[in-house]
């Protein structure tokens, strides 16, 4: 008996076809032929992801070791060893889930991965250290409880996002969740959606005033509205259209005031033919739709759009759902009921007051379940399923930070609920509070991975939660978020206090730092993003946090935000305040310094002994590194004070002077002339690929190229704005060549860097 | 026996930490580094997962190819548990004592290891966990299936001191048994008769 046979008449006939593909597919991939850069995409799209160290090395903290595994000659995509073990991420559409989805995927965390749960920041539960051979098993198991991993990764409609309290919240115009799962399955292999140069992303918000749907940093985002027509009231939602994080974040564009319901389905699909025929394919890194609007302005994209759908067949599928969305809503499983005043266990009050959210209709509650980091043990998912049912019954839904709520609790049974959710492990207090650090995988899993952000995050978290150290009131509620680079899965640029994984060199050592990003916006469906203030080493991180949050409480005027706070101090104070803690003690000193959190092993790619010569030359160049660095900073203060022409042009000589630094290695009497500077670069670090980063390629130096060549003609904020935080990646970009180069590794990276 | 459980490839053995012998888990975190340095136990060793902030299930992970090795908390009580995820060769009994095997000699150099900080193990209980719901189903027949060799490992490992295999206290979760012996030994005596 095998998993096919015995789930065979409890999946989908369509999934179970697909998956009887993908099985085939990995097979003909075990017998090379398949080309493994065609397989790579395939299992992409099928959920199947890379791991870290899949390249088959990793350093020990001693140097860079091959691990040896059996099948070390057969990959599964370039680089990427076939027995190595990868990440599965499981679409979780809008959040939702049942007990019994619950118990399947606490039994796969048992069986086929390492025996935890972990819930992202877009909804989805991904799984480690699984085995590819075990995937389609995996996969099956999933379809006999209705869930797909299609499309989970890769260029494609990842999952479809929803506010975790949609059709209970107190202040929504109406109920998305009926439309969220109706896109989701629309576009779900739909043909106008399988040809994208890069991933897609759609987000439903109940309203425009809370976090929770984050549909501002969307490709396509889709807020509740009304409206009127003929004394009819009529549904539909405000649209917005190219938002984003990633390494240059970017705000979404109101694209429509009103689109009524029965456009969404039919909008969506226009939208994915005009990014699909239009949006760029060959550079990876201006491939999202953003950059498709911005590079045809707003109008002309939305005419482009209005156009296709124009010319669109009629659908059905279009309408659908609409007849059952506008009767749509959940039954609760238990009769409401008050609290009833009586003795509640030992910290449940706390539990209440921060974990327990009253919904829309009386005599019910959304009860936050804090997982710590996003993680669960398969056991405690299956407790966690075990309570569902007895509580809430199909009501259950993953968050953006990282949480599992149960909605639909009768008040009366929130003390037995707490009790039996401690019991678990899983009554945590301290739901979307400073404790609450969301955190991508980071170098714990990640590919991309450059500094723990995990590490960060539990440390931060231990500090925060300890009896003693109880965060004032005022910081309470501020939202901590840390990425393990700059791409952002951590969301730090929509946190108060952001952190993305950097390095720098010391004396030869690599040195893991985080760039502090102070200000962004989580309400408003995160409104705004914060700055970049300058990188402080990670072990100083949590005393970064003291001062700045101190500082906030002993300095905020009455009713002041963070954000606001952080506005009117300035960056250029904030810095300033920063600017003891971003020195590094010398590894003879503080030798905990170079290592990140959580992993003993040093934090350097090898013996990095620096000569004298090369130190020289490398003291030249981080020179032009440091004053790059002040030059963007203070892009960002002219930003900040409403002068986009002088951001840009700040922006602009920073990346001139780091590029000039790094031109020092090899040719110390560079001049000051822009075109001389550009073109050696040019020569020296781009066609060389010395400056290309091992996953982005030569992205980064096209931020100076493009600015060289074309100076905007019209500033505007946003232009400025997006320059700075290209300058500032291109400064990191440098640093890390720098790194290279003392590393002697000159040509090495170069040669595994994919064409982009 | 039921073809199905002899099959049986996905299946661990856990022993506890003697009561009062138990560290600080992130004390592991280091020692597993070391060890994939020194490759110090069985097996293609990969990465430590550090899930220190979880109190349920692995709070220290050293993952592997064939297998892995946890400082595991299921349940409230912490040991080492090593589960195998890659076919080994032979018999069920004889999968059971590879596992046997492996799991005793890292918890015997754990014991010996300084930076463990005096952590000790039981040396008269040793779980089993059948990790694989096909195949071994949580199930009263799939508990007889497995119960000879079962009875046969644990005569091994504790002789004439073993007890019963026992019946499991619940079917919800994966079948997990508890196979003890009335005076126990030490690890390293346990993992001689391996």
């Amino acid at each position: 008996m095998t998993w096919k046979q015995q789930l065979a008449d409890s999946m989908p006939a369509e999934l179970a076809a697909e998956i009887e593909t993908f099985e085939s597919q990995i097979a003909l991939r075990s017998q090379g032929k398949i080309d493994e850069k065609v397989f790579a995409e395939t299992r992409l799209r099928r959920g199947v992801y890379g791991q870290r160290y899949d390249n088959g090395r990793r350093n020990d903290g001693t140097g860079t070791r091959p691990l040896a595994y059996p099948a070390d000659r057969m990959t599964k995509g370039p680089e990427t060893v076939w027995d190595a073990p990868g990440m599965v991420r499981i679409k979780i559409p809008f959040g939702g889930l049942n007990p019994d989805q619950m118990d399947t995927l606490a039994d796969l965390a048992e069986e086929y991965s390492d025996e935890v749960c972990h819930i992202t920041t877009r909804q989805d539960v991904q799984l480690h250290f699984v085995h590819i051979d075990d995937t389609p098993d995996l996969m099956r198991r999933l379809a006999a409880v209705g869930i797909t991993t299609r499309e989970a990764c890769g260029n494609t409609v990842r999952n479809v996002t929803a506010c975790p309290l949609a059709g209970v919240c107190r202040d929504e115009t109406f109920d998305v969740t009926p439309h969220a799962h109706a896109c989701m399955r629309f576009l779900l292999g739909h043909p106008d959606s399988q040809d994208f140069g890069r991933k897609f992303k759609v987000a439903f918000s109940g309203c425009g005033e809370h976090a929770c749907g984050l549909v501002s940093m969307h490709d396509l985002g889709l807020v509740a509205a009304t409206r009127t027509v003929d004394g009819q009231l009529r549904r539909g939602f405000v649209t917005y259209v190219g938002g984003g994080l990633g390494a240059v974040p970017h705000q979404a564009k109101l694209l429509d005031e009103f689109l009524p319901e029965e456009e969404l389905l039919p909008l969506a699909q226009a939208i994915a033919r005009v990014f699909a025929r239009l949006g760029e394919k060959k550079n990876r890194a201006r491939a999202r739709i953003k950059f498709l609007v911005a590079q045809l302005g707003l109008d002309e994209f939305k005419r482009l759009v209005l156009e296709e759908r124009a010319k669109l067949a009629d659908d059905p599928r279009w309408r659908a759902h609409l007849a059952a969305a506008a009767t749509y809503g959940e039954q609760p499983l238990k009769p409401a009921a008050a609290l009833n005043g009586g003795a509640v266990p030992a910290g449940c009050a706390d539990w209440m007051r921060t974990n327990v959210y009253r919904q829309r209709q009386a005599g019910y509650a959304v009860a936050t379940v804090t997982l710590p980091l996003g993680d669960l043990s398969a056991r405690q998912m299956r407790e966690l399923a075990a309570i569902a049912r007895r509580y809430v019954g199909d009501t259950v839904r993953t968050t953006v930070e990282q949480n599992i709520v149960l909605r639909w609790v009768s008040e009366a049974d929130l003390p037995d609920l707490y009790r039996d959710l401690a019991a678990a492990g899983l009554g945590e207090s301290g739901a979307g509070t400073l404790s609450d650090v969301t955190a991508c995988p980071g170098t714990d899993t990640c590919k991309l991975g450059i500094a723990s952000s995990r590490g960060l995050a539990a440390e931060l978290r231990a500090r925060s939660s300890t009896p003693d150290g109880r965060p004032h009131d005022a910081v309470a509620g501020l939202r901590i978020k840390t990425s393990g680079c700059f791409n952002s899965c951590g969301q730090h640029h929509v946190a108060d206090l952001g952190f993305y994984g950097v390095s720098r060199t010391v004396d030869g050592y690599t040195v893991p730092h985080f760039q502090v990003v102070l200000g962004g916006q989580w309400t408003a469906n995160a409104g705004a993003y914060g700055l970049a203030i300058g990188a402080v080493p990670s072990k100083r991180i949590p005393e970064a946090v003291q001062r700045i949050t101190e500082k906030f409480v002993a300095e905020r005027q009455p009713d002041e935000t963070f954000q606001a706070f952080t506005r009117r101090v300035g960056k250029r104070a904030l810095k300033e305040m920063l600017t003891d803690l971003m020195q590094v003690p010398s590894h003879a000193e503080r030798p905990e310094f170079y290592s990140d959190w959580g992993d003993p092993r040093e934090f350097t790619l090898g013996d990095m002994g620096v000569g004298e010569c090369a130190g020289e030359v490398v003291s030249l160049t981080e020179f032009d590194l440091a004053a790059a660095e002040a030059q963007v900073f203070e892009a960002q203060l002219e930003l900040e004070d409403g002068r986009p022409e002088e951001a840009d042009r700040l922006a602009y000589d920073g990346m001139l002077l780091a590029a000039r630094g790094l031109i020092k290695t090899e040719l110390v009497d560079i001049s000051d002339d822009p075109d001389r500077i550009v073109a050696e670069f040019r020569a020296r670090f781009f066609d060389t690929k010395l400056f290309f980063d091992k996953y982005a390629g030569g992205k980064f130096a096209m931020y100076l190229f493009r600015r060289h060549e074309a100076a905007p003609r019209q500033q505007t904020p946003e232009r400025a704005r997006q320059l700075v935080e290209e300058a500032q990646l291109f400064l990191e970009a440098s640093h890390a060549c720098q790194a290279r180069l003392a590393a002697g590794e000159t040509g090495a990276a170069a040669q595994q860097v994919p064409a982009r | 026996m039921s073809p199905s459980v002899d099959n049986l490839q996905r299946c661990g053995l856990k022993v506890f930490f003697a009561p009062g012998a138990e560290p600080d888990v992130r004390a592991f975190i280091p020692i597993f580094h070391r060890w994939i340095q020194t490759s110090a136990v069985d097996g293609l060793l990969i990465d430590v997962a550090d899930y220190t902030h979880l109190t349920d299930g692995p709070a220290v992970l050293l993952a592997g190819h064939e297998g892995n090795y946890a400082i595991d908390r299921t349940e409230g009580r912490p040991g080492l548990y090593y589960y195998r995820k890659q076919p080994a060769a032979g018999a069920l009994v004889d999968r059971l004592a590879l596992i046997g095997r492996t799991l005793l000699a890292a918890a015997v150099r754990l014991e010996s290891d300084a930076a463990s900080e005096g952590c000790r193990f039981r040396g008269n209980e040793v779980q089993f966990v059948a990790n694989d719901r096909l195949l071994a189903p949580p199930a009263p027949a799939t508990v007889a299936a497995l119960r000879p060799d079962l009875t046969a490992f644990l005569r091994t490992l504790f002789r004439d001191d073993a007890e019963d295999v026992p019946e499991p206290t619940e079917m919800r979760d994966r079948i997990r048994l508890s196979l003890r012996s009335r005076r126990g030994a030490s690890l390293s005596e346990l993992l001689e008769r391996l």
